[in-house]
């Protein structure tokens, strides 16, 4: 079998990749134009919420691909090494959408518009009780060096597991010893990456970049439930790109096993999803307080006050939840190219709507913002990632040919 | 034909020694096959004496009344639910290493798996008697169950998480029966078919189901588990998510906070796993099985200790954390005063908690110590420990002081009878342990024989013809085409 070990950029990749770029500034612009130039608050909030939306979102996506590979990593997990290559060129955009992210984030946090994040008025923050109590926590300086910490720490532990996977392409390891120290080392950096992971995606991040848009509401699980939401959408960008290389005539290692595989884990984690929005939902309207109900109050309503996210609501948890059960549930399914394709899209599409309906009830709390503008926004930001990933891919071999685990991918079975 | 059972050298054997399948079957068959030891003797009428304790205790509970424990008004939850908390949280080991490992496919649950399972439905069985005497009138014990009755409209009541608890640990129980039993089949087959006394065939030979090893036999018990482990997934998740139920659909501070499900479900597999461990180290070095439990084994159950632990310590400042930034005044007094303050009636507790649930497992971050049995054994009592700590600390920091200060209650401490009660427990399941030990291979046979050939040391050890061939030789030697 010969394989092709250079991904070559076809042409049309890129011209779809730039066009989308170009449909995502356009509608930036549009945006701006409208909404962010308006001398009205409420409207330049609308133009901020869509890129903060998009940005945060994207950036936990491809940032989950980093968290496969050292999930895997740290399980000794074999099976994944014959596409290991796809999840590491996902990783590259990190640094990438982290810089954007970064530079919205403090333009919210620092601009003088406060209408997403109210924590940031510092004067209407003295006459609140409650914001006064959590300036501890919400407040600029704060923010800032962990929004800077957080993205810089991913990025870096990023860079170098990709580095270490990177430094076996020219030097085969010969014996067994050296494969076990080369392991070993793996899976000590996977296991720094984690605990970062653990204390900034499965907890603080979430709390200070979305949770706080909502500024007097809580929740204990909204962080582990954040992580469940990309993390099942970053599954599925990985499978987008496995069925693409494969589709183009790359990847010849990687079989219907293999997707099998990819597609047992979107089906997991979608239910994993459920299991958590179930949970946080089920126990706030249970206890019916009003200090946590409002925030499914201002979604899908109640008796006296009518939602207007309703619709949205409930059609995500119908495409993050029934749409997976029912159609990724049958083996043949998860080893058909078109269906894992298209739940790959239904999926990262429903988790994009779940946070949509997590940023925007805060600024737009009456009526549902003309949702076409921010398509386009998201489409930018599809571009920018199959343009980075494209990259990526081309620049370093596409099979991780000297992995010690390797030869168990060639050979899986599910 | 490609070869389907290759493993990477660089991954430690999972059977030790110089194996193949008879030995196998005589090593794994020998305790049972011998008479029991003194040491057993010693071990099983020790549990006998403790279960009698028991049941002398909840004799008493039944005839007096729970007035024999030390509950009161503000207090109605104390030992009991705590004990009853603590061991469904350990019955949950069993579940997770038979249907989630092998649905990921992981060897080293072979070695390990029989005696998790047992102990799970036992540490399910000692779980169950808290709620049903707790009762106080045990003879009524019936009304849980939802059926049409001449008391007019007297229904149980479908909204309360108690009643979900008993649908979800019922079905636990019985699922979790299954599975192990349906594993138990080829082996009891061998015993069977080894058996040189007449009650013995009689004994193995009824409880094998008349199995043949056929591969008919093999395909659908194959198939069988495939279908176990796939309905067990969703338990292992609902059981103590129901329970955490319990007490997040309350309006209790330090109770009603949504992240309890998950949390509760890594703490009971952190607190099951914990349990496996104290009673592995001892077993395999009582039965001579150390080639089969490896140090190997006891590494990964310490990996999965660690990453559960640190997944409940996430889950313990989240919590904490959420408690100030609520700024809901009785949800951080809850925390502040009853559980931080360390000169509060409790505070020592929450301490307790924090140190061996938190704080010691960290020490699992070297392999030094995730390979030192003596460690092992210590750091999986601390987390027993620890983990019922966890459950008096929910359970008691938060009702002792409710909304209305004038019936706060400081004072509360078992009598006898509520700790022989728990001993009791101790007693059920050490006994089941000890019959389940003697009477049934600790390790499935089968299984292992499964993966003998894939990670016995002495095949591995062949494979180095394999681990030579380049990647190219090897994948058109041993690759398939499937869909590649």
């Amino acid at each position: 079998m010969s394989i092709r070990e250079k991904f070559i950029i076809p042409k049309r990749y890129n011209t779809i990749s730039i066009a989308l770029m170009v449909i995502g500034i356009i509608a930036i612009a549009a945006l701006y134009i409208t909404h962010g130039a308006s001398k009205d608050p409420h409207e330049q909030a609308r133009f901020w919420a869509s890129l903060l939306q998009n940005s945060v979102y994207f950036l936990l996506v491809v940032n989950a691909a980093m968290f496969f590979i050292c999930a895997t990593t740290l399980a000794w997990g074999g099976w994944t090494l014959v596409f290991r290559r796809v999840p590491e060129a996902i990783s590259t955009v990190v640094p990438v959408i982290g810089v954007i992210c970064f530079l919205i984030l403090m333009a919210i946090t620092f601009g003088d518009n406060h209408i997403i994040y109210h924590w940031a008025d510092t004067e209407h923050v003295k006459h609140d009780p409650v914001l006064l109590h959590k300036s501890g926590f919400l407040n600029k300086g704060f923010f800032t060096v962990v929004t800077f910490l957080t993205i810089a720490l991913w990025s870096f532990l990023g860079w170098k597991m990709r580095k270490l996977s990177r430094s076996l392409d020219e030097k085969p390891l010969a014996t067994v010893e050296e494969r076990k120290k080369y392991t070993w080392n793996n899976t000590v950096w996977s296991a720094l990456f984690l605990v970062v992971f653990a204390l900034t995606v499965m907890s603080s991040t979430p709390w200070l970049w979305l949770l706080s848009i909502d500024a007097h509401w809580f929740s204990t699980m909204y962080s582990w439930y954040t992580f469940a939401s990309t993390f099942v959408a970053g599954v599925a960008l990985i499978a987008l790109f496995v069925v693409f290389l494969k589709n183009t005539g790359y990847l010849e290692l990687t079989n219907d096993e293999h997707l099998h595989d990819i597609g047992k884990f979107m089906f997991a984690f979608s239910i994993f999803w459920t299991y958590l929005w179930f949970s946080q939902f089920m126990l706030i309207w249970y206890s019916n307080q009003p200090e946590e109900t409002i925030y499914f109050v201002n979604r899908i309503g109640n008796s006296s006050h009518p939602g207007a996210y309703e619709g949205i609501f409930w059609l995500m948890v119908i495409i993050n939840f029934l749409a997976p059960l029912l159609i990724l549930m049958r083996r043949g399914a998860k080893r058909n190219y078109t269906t894992v394709t298209f739940m790959a899209l239904l999926i990262l599409f429903g988790h994009w709507l779940d946070f949509y309906q997590m940023v925007f009830p805060g600024p737009s709390p009456d009526h549902v913002p003309m949702i076409l503008y921010d398509f386009g926004v998201a489409l930018g930001f599809v571009g920018l990632i199959m343009f980075v990933t494209g990259r990526a891919l081309s620049k370093a071999p596409l099979l991780a040919k000297n992995h010690p685990f390797l030869k168990e991918s060639v050979i899986h079975h599910t | 034909m490609g070869l389907l059972r290759y493993e990477s050298q660089v991954r430690p054997p999972l059977v030790d020694g110089d194996k193949d399948y008879h030995q196998v079957t005589e090593d794994i068959c020998r305790p049972v096959e011998a008479k029991p030891s003194r040491l057993w003797w010693i071990g099983f009428l020790i549990s006998v004496a403790l279960l009698a304790f028991g049941i002398l205790s909840v004799t008493m509970e039944v005839i007096y009344g729970t007035g024999q424990w030390n509950l009161n008004k503000t207090i109605g939850w104390g030992w009991d639910i705590t004990n009853f908390v603590w061991w469904v949280g350990i019955g949950h080991a069993g579940t997770l290493i038979s249907a989630i490992l092998l649905l990921f496919r992981q060897g080293w649950r072979t070695g390990v798996n029989r005696a998790a399972e047992a102990m799970t439905i036992f540490a399910v069985m000692c779980a169950g008697q808290f709620p049903i005497w707790h009762m106080g009138r045990v003879w009524d014990a019936f009304f849980v169950l939802p059926y049409g009755n001449t008391r007019g409209p007297l229904w149980v009541n479908f909204n309360s998480p108690l009643l979900w608890d008993v649908f979800a640990i019922s079905t636990y129980f019985t699922v979790s029966l299954l599975f192990w039993y349906s594993g138990l089949l080829p082996d009891l087959a061998t015993l069977r078919d080894r058996a040189k006394l007449k009650w013995r065939k009689m004994f193995y030979g009824v409880a094998a189901f008349g199995w043949t090893g056929s591969t008919k036999h093999w395909q659908r018990h194959e198939a069988l588990s495939l279908v176990l482990a796939g309905l067990s997934t969703p338990l292992v998740l609902s059981v103590h998510t129901i329970v955490s139920f319990d007490f997040a659909t309350s309006v209790v501070p330090g109770w009603h906070t949504t992240i309890f499900p998950p949390y509760f479900v890594a703490g009971a597999i952190f607190s099951g796993f914990a349990m496996v461990q104290t009673l592995l180290v001892v077993t395999r070095k009582v039965l001579a099985l150390e080639e089969y439990i490896t140090l190997e084994h006891i590494e990964v159950m310490n990996k999965v200790i660690i990453l559960t632990g640190s997944i409940v310590g996430i889950a313990y400042l989240t919590e904490l954390f959420m408690a100030w930034y609520s700024a809901s005044p009785y949800e951080w007094y809850a925390f502040k005063e009853n559980r931080l303050n360390l000169s509060s009636p409790y505070g020592w507790s929450y301490w307790i908690m924090m140190g061996c649930n938190v704080l010691s497992p960290q020490i699992f971050w070297f392999r030094k110590m995730r390979r030192n049995l003596v460690l092992t054994f210590f750091m999986s009592i601390l987390i027993n420990i620890g983990m019922w700590f966890e459950r008096f600390v929910i359970i008691v920091t938060s009702v002792y002081r409710d909304y209305l200060p004038s019936a706060w209650s400081t004072y509360y401490a078992p009598t006898i009878w509520e700790v022989g009660f728990y001993m009791g427990t101790f007693g059920l399941f050490f006994t089941c342990y000890f019959l389940f030990s003697k009477f049934f291979p600790v390790i499935a046979l089968a299984e292992i024989k499964h993966i003998l050939k894939k990670n016995g040391k002495n095949y591995k050890e062949k494979m180095d013809e394999v681990e030579k061939e380049s990647l190219t030789e090897f994948s058109e030697k041993h690759g398939h085409d499937h869909g590649a």
